[in-house]
C-alpha cells in the first residue's frame, strides 16, 4: 500500500525536475561567468562583483539542496527552523575568522618590515641582546 | 507521505500549541529521521569550521592559487587549458547522482521496489563516478603532469602563478576534499546497502521505505557540502 496518493506523489516528482534544472543552470551561468571575466576582464581588476554573484548562485543551490531534495520545505515548521536557525552562528564565524586572517596578514607584514630594518642596520646579530 | 500536505497546514496557531502539550511529535517525524538531521547539523559545522579555516588562511596570505590555472586540466586532452572544465563534470554528476536517489526516496513512498532499487543503483553509479574522477583529480595534482612538481601536502610549484604559492593551498585543499570524499565513500557503501536490502524486500516486509530516507538525507548533504566546496576552491 502507497504511503503517498498518486497527484502527490506526481506533483513531487514534478517539484524535483524543476529543482534539477535549476541545479544545472546555475553551476553551468557559474562557470561560464567564471570564464568569461578570465578571457574578458584584466586580470588586475577587483573581482568583487563577480565573487558576491558566486556567493549567492551558491546559496541559491544550497536552498534547492536543502528545500526540495532534502525535503525541508515541506517538514512542519518546528523541524525546519531547529536545523536551520544554528546555521545563524556561521555568519559571525565567517566574520570574526576572516577578520583575523587580515589581522595575520598585516602582523605578518609589519613583522617582516621590522626585519628587514633591522637586518639592514646590522642591529640584528643572531646572537640576541646585548652582542655589541 | 499523506503528511506532508498536513505538514503546511501545521501553520496554524492553534494546532501548533497542541503540539508542544506532550503525547505526538511537535517534528513529524521519526526518531532516526530526526537524529539523521542533527547529525548532519553538527557535520554541517565541521565542513563549515574547514572552509572558514581555508578563508582565514587564504586571508592572512599575500599570494594565492588561481583555480584557473590550477585546475585546467582534462582527462583524455593532455596539455589542452580547460579552466573549470572537469570540475564542472564532476559537480554535474554528483548533482544527478542526488536527484536518482531523490527519486529513489520517492518511489520508496509509493512502496514501488523496482522503482527504488533502479534510481538507487543509478546513485550509487554517479558517486563512484564522482569518487573516480575525484582520484584522477588528485592523481594528476600530485604528479604533476601539467607542472614542475605536483601538488602535495609538503610543497607545490605552479609555474604558471607568477608569485609561489602558500603550501597552505595543498594541504586544505586535500583535507577539505579528502574529508569531503571520504563521506561521498561512505554514503556509497550505505547506497549500497540500502540497495540490497530493498532489493531484497527488507522494507517491503518492514511496511515503509523510511531508511532510503534517512540514507538519502546522508547523501544530499554530500552534495550540498560539494556546492561549497566547489565555491571556496574552484570559484572564489
Amino acid at each position: 500500500m502507497a504511503h503517498l496518493d498518486q497527484a502527490t506523489y506526481q506533483k513531487q516528482v514534478k517539484a524535483v525536475w524543476v529543482a534539477t534544472a535549476w541545479l544545472s543552470v546555475i553551476t553551468v551561468v557559474e562557470v561560464v561567468a567564471a570564464l568569461l571575466w578570465l578571457y574578458m576582464v584584466d586580470p588586475g581588476t577587483s573581482k568583487w562583483l563577480l565573487n558576491t554573484f558566486f556567493i549567492a548562485a551558491s546559496l541559491l543551490k544550497a536552498y534547492f539542496i536543502v528545500g526540495e531534495f532534502m525535503h525541508v520545505r515541506y517538514e512542519t515548521r518546528a523541524l525546519a527552523l531547529t536545523i536551520l536557525v544554528p546555521t545563524v552562528f556561521l555568519i559571525w564565524f565567517i566574520i570574526a575568522f576572516l577578520w583575523e586572517g587580515t589581522a595575520w596578514q598585516e602582523a605578518r607584514e609589519i613583522g617582516g618590515v621590522i626585519l628587514d630594518y633591522l637586518n639592514n642596520t646590522g642591529g640584528h646579530d643572531g646572537h640576541g641582546h646585548g652582542g655589541h | 507521505m499523506a503528511t506532508d500536505t498536513l505538514a503546511v497546514e501545521h501553520g496554524h496557531a492553534h494546532e501548533q500549541k497542541e503540539d508542544w502539550k506532550g503525547g505526538v511529535s511537535p517534528f513529524n517525524v521519526s526518531y532516526g529521521k530526526l537524529m539523521m538531521w542533527y547529525f548532519l547539523v553538527s557535520d554541517a559545522f565541521t565542513f563549515s569550521a574547514f572552509l572558514i579555516s581555508y578563508g582565514a588562511i587564504r586571508f592572512s596570505s599575500p599570494t594565492w592559487a588561481d583555480p584557473n590555472l590550477v585546475f585546467n586540466a582534462f582527462p583524455g586532452l593532455p596539455g589542452v587549458d580547460a579552466p573549470l572544465g572537469f570540475v564542472s563534470v564532476m559537480t554535474f554528476i554528483l548533482i544527478l547522482s542526488s536527484v536518482f536517489v531523490v527519486r529513489a526516496v520517492q518511489e520508496g513512498h509509493m512502496m514501488n521496489r523496482k522503482g527504488v532499487v533502479f534510481w538507487m543503483f543509478w546513485g550509487i553509479i554517479g558517486g563512484a563516478a564522482f569518487l573516480g574522477c575525484q582520484a584522477w583529480e588528485w592523481h594528476h595534482l600530485i604528479t604533476g603532469l601539467a607542472h614542475d612538481h605536483g601538488m602535495t601536502i609538503f610543497e607545490n610549484s605552479f609555474h604558471n602563478s607568477p608569485e609561489p604559492v602558500p603550501i597552505a593551498f595543498g594541504q586544505l585543499f586535500f583535507v577539505i576534499t579528502g574529508f569531503h570524499g571520504f563521506h561521498v565513500f561512505s554514503g556509497v557503501i550505505l547506497n549500497i546497502i540500502i540497495c540490497i536490502q530493498a532489493a531484497q524486500g527488507v522494507f517491503d516486509r518492514r511496511g515503509h521505505y523510511e531508511m532510503v530516507e534517512k540514507v538519502g538525507l546522508y547523501w544530499h548533504f554530500v552534495d550540498l557540502v560539494w556546492v561549497f566546496v566547489f565555491l571556496a576552491f574552484y570559484l572564489l
